[in-house]
């Protein structure tokens, strides 16, 4: 810092400084005013804070760090501009100094940049993302998901809490799932590769054609929200979208009774389409 | 070694101008179809934003053009086919030729002081394979059905019969290997001619950087092109002669057994490295312009050479982290991650070393000065922003989102782009024998640079907000509709962005032609090419140059007259301790 303000002379910091602070605290201000409007809609998972949560340290890290680049890019770029007669400063780089400057700075940002952000992000995939609970779990909700060219077939258990019964859940684009218990999905696809998307609880897995994908979340608000796909599927990709509804505690056997009656109701043994239940996966 | 004699100029137009084994003459030619396969991508992207920010109204002008059917509007598989053949124009017949064709055909030779590339009939068979693609992919668009919809990825089954009967997706992977073939026969000729041909007294550590880049590249085309061209034969193989590499037998009555991962594996460890392709040479361009226009060394040069070469290095084992959404096994995913985060640190020295470059320097604000200083804050934001990617647990909500579409078009486009732009303005004299003109260079400089910031960083924002990429129509969702405005703000930025390329497009034909004839040295550089006459002779070096200087010594106090720049075969009064 000293050879900085060394370097830059008084006047032109007190020209530099101004712009500066200005630029900093309106670029904090629209920052937050940018999460704000248009910022992802909170999170309704109960892991959901945690995703908010690393991109805020992300954003900060990566913010020093531009803002580093850009008074060291624009410095000379209004400093150091070529004057009859002025040759610049001759410098090969290669003192033990300026090694020692490469040195430091490397181990700084592989411990700030990358280690912190890294010991966080395994915290959350061993703690939250990756950690599916067993299919034994009491209280855990499964949900069997086959994609297809352009839609979101969906098999929840019903009443009996067995997949592959006759009571099963079986619906197009809307999911409808309790708030408060892990909800465990097995996906695949019957076409091309899909991406089931939930924004709301920041979420997204592929669902491939001949393999068994496993995610799960929790959702920590009750509410309908948006189910997209987001990997290319064709002429309709764009419009392969649906409704998860997260239902209250109390209200959540009352709909599944009603949904698995009907189930059971409309359930045809010859129809081996509609039975495309398969060995849950771990 | 050939340049012991000196061939005779071939004097026939055909041989001379068209079936060329010069790469000067190559190196145009190069020029002249990235140039233009660049014009189409650009007009393809153009159509894109229009789309993005105003669903299903007629385009002027264009949509007329191309859709009169619609009346002008562009219908969702159209749209598919043109954010396909926007991506694999721009990087296979846009960028590659123009960076690597163009630059490495005509900087390799020139720079090291050899009198043409060693292989220079596999250089002429590399312009005409690269030519065939081009032809190839440009038919694939007007066969029945329409050209490919799959995305520049191609993903099976999407990619397969599954999903699409037509030609247009076979001629795709056709042109790919096509083109996938003649950057091997670059490489190799790129490679070689650099271990071979270089003047004698020339060391490796007195290789512009741009060589280095441009070594680096070859090394890696020639490493993982194959592994694309593999996946190509396989697609082809299941699309026309019903083999089922990528198809499981869930879909596939009769059996199957194949993976659509596979493809993916095998795309992206040729993948991941075509980043890198693309932005080593770019590299190196921005390390020798930046140390040309301060008037000082290069900073830590044999660091600079390490960095690139770590970077080398890890390029080939990060390509995971386009894969964390798809199942990749737990371990599996965390290595990437770690591994894709530790290009972090040759990214930071490459950085600092620019910076420092430019730090006390004598700077002189010529338009190539201009883009590459606009690369370090262009691969400034897109590089950073790679964090929030590499990290998986933030990569599951962004992925697939137009926060990936801002962050690699930042870093391997845009930076890419910049770096060839001010390469282009950079050699122009040399090549033509004109400069260009640097009021025009300016205009479009800061037409590009505005614009194409805002249209990149809207992105981020609304990535962030969980806009999906490679949609249609973001109206379509009800939680995508409050997002709709910022999809028109990327692509007025995006049309500003376009128009700013007339005005290089009229720079470049008039300054071709018509603009103020340039000195043979108009940037008072040291390396070999600018000790050469202009137009640079059909042999380009009457005597082999002895090079006893590197090519970064400005306003070393060695020099003598009061200079502040030497010939890389001008020895220095008195080496520096």
């Amino acid at each position: 810092m000293n050879r900085l303000v060394s370097l830059v002379s008084r006047a032109r910091v007190r020209w530099l400084a101004t712009p500066a602070a200005l630029l900093l605290a309106s670029t904090a201000a629209s920052a937050q005013e940018v999460v704000d409007r248009w910022g992802p809609t909170p999170p309704a998972s109960t892991y959901g804070p945690r995703f908010d949560s690393l991109f805020s340290l992300i954003t900060t890290l990566i913010g020093i760090s531009f803002l580093i680049v850009l008074v060291m890019l624009l410095v000379p770029c209004l400093r150091d501009n070529a004057k009859k007669g002025k040759k610049a400063h001759f410098d090969h780089g290669t003192s033990l100094h300026d090694k020692r400057f490469t040195a430091v700075v490397s181990v700084v940002v592989f411990i700030v940049l990358d280690a912190w952000v890294l010991v966080r992000a395994m915290g959350d995939l061993r703690e939250a993302y990756w950690n599916v609970p067993a299919p034994d779990t009491p209280g855990i909700f499964k949900v069997e998901v086959l994609a297809q060219q352009w839609a979101w077939n969906f098999r929840t258990p019903g009443v009996d809490g067995e997949l592959g019964t006759p009571d099963d859940v079986i619906t197009i684009n809307e999911l409808t799932v309790p708030i408060g218990r892990p909800v465990v999905f097995n996906l695949t696809s019957k076409d091309v590769i899909h991406s089931l998307f939930l924004p709301d609880m920041r979420l997204k897995r592929d669902a491939n054609p001949g393999a068994i994908n496993v995610a799960w979340f929790e959702a920590a608000k009750s509410g309908d929200f948006d189910i997209l796909c987001a990997e290319l599927c064709g002429y309709a990709h764009y419009q392969m979208h649906g409704k998860l509804h997260v239902l209250p505690e109390a209200d959540f056997p009352a709909w599944e009774k009603d949904a698995s009656a009907l189930a059971l109701a409309a359930y045809d043994a010859n129809d081996t389409e509609a039975r495309w239940a398969w060995d849950w996966k771990e | 070694m050939s340049g012991d004699h000196i061939h005779p100029e071939p004097t026939s137009f055909l041989r001379k101008h068209v079936f060329s084994v010069d790469h000067k003459v190559i190196a145009k030619q190069f020029m002249w179809f990235g140039l233009f396969w660049l014009l189409i991508g650009g007009i393809m992207a153009m159509l894109i934003r229009w789309q993005l920010a105003y669903p299903g109204t007629p385009m002027p002008v264009f949509g007329k053009l191309f859709f009169s059917s619609t009346g002008g509007v562009i219908d969702p598989a159209s749209y598919n086919t043109l954010f396909t053949m926007h991506g694999t124009i721009m990087i296979f017949l846009g960028l590659t030729p123009l960076m690597i064709g163009c630059f490495g055909n005509w900087c390799i030779p020139l720079m090291i002081g050899a009198r043409d590339m060693i292989f220079p009939l596999l250089n002429m068979l590399s312009f005409w394979t690269v030519m065939l693609g081009g032809a190839v992919a440009f038919y694939s668009l007007f066969v029945p059905l329409g050209g490919s919809e799959a995305g520049w990825t191609g993903y099976p089954t999407l990619s397969t019969t599954v999903a699409n009967q037509g030609t247009g997706e076979t001629l795709w992977a056709v042109a790919v290997f096509l083109i996938g073939a003649s950057s091997i026969m670059g490489g190799i000729n790129y490679m070689t001619t650099v271990i071979r041909l270089r003047a004698p007294g020339m060391r490796w550590t007195d290789l512009p950087l741009t060589i280095w880049g441009l070594f680096f590249t070859a090394v890696l085309n020639v490493l993982f092109l194959p592994v694309i061209g593999s996946a190509m034969i396989l697609l082809v193989l299941d699309r026309v002669f019903g083999t089922q590499f990528y198809v499981p037998a869930s879909i596939m009555a009769g059996g199957g057994g194949g993976d659509p991962i596979l493809y993916q594996h095998l795309f992206w460890i040729f993948g991941h490295p075509e980043v890198y392709i693309l932005i080593l040479p770019a590299w190196g361009i921005v390390s020798d312009l930046l140390s040309f226009f301060a008037r000082k060394p290069a900073f830590a040069y044999r660091v600079t050479v390490g960095a690139m070469m770590a970077v080398t290095v890890l390029s080939a084992v990060v390509y995971g982290h386009h894969m964390f959404t798809t199942g990749l096994s737990a371990m599996l995913g965390e290595s990437f991650m770690l591994l894709t985060m530790i290009i972090s640190v040759p990214g930071e020295i490459l950085f600092f070393n620019w910076l420092h470059t430019i730090w006390r320097g004598s700077l002189r604000m010529d338009t190539p000065m201009l883009f590459a200083l606009s690369v370090i804050f262009v691969f400034g934001l897109g590089g950073l922003t790679g964090l929030y990617l590499a990290t998986i647990s933030t990569d599951i909500y962004l992925h697939d989102t137009y926060f990936v579409v801002g962050h690699f078009h930042l870093t391997m486009a845009a930076s890419a782009l910049f770096a060839t732009f001010g390469a282009i303005y950079f050699w122009f004299p040399k090549m033509f024998g004109r400069k260009l003109n640097e009021t025009l260079g300016k205009i479009h400089f800061w037409g590009s640079l505005v614009p194409l910031t805002i249209v990149f960083c809207t992105m981020f924002v609304s990535g962030y907000a969980g806009m999906p990429r490679r949609y249609y129509d973001h109206t379509s969702a009800d939680y995508l509709k409050p997002l709709q405005h910022l999809n028109v703000t990327t692509s007025l930025a995006a049309f500003t962005l376009g128009i700013a390329q007339l005005v290089f497009a009229f720079n470049f034909i008039k300054s071709r032609w018509w603009g103020e004839k340039a000195s043979e040295n108009p940037w008072e550089v040291g390396t070999l090419e600018w000790t050469l006459p202009t137009p640079v002779p059909h042999y380009n070096f009457k005597e082999i140059p002895n090079v006893v200087c590197g090519p970064h010594e400005f306003s070393n106090p060695a020099i003598p007259d009061g200079k502040d720049w030497i010939y890389q075969t001008e020895p220095l009064a008195e080496q520096p301790a």
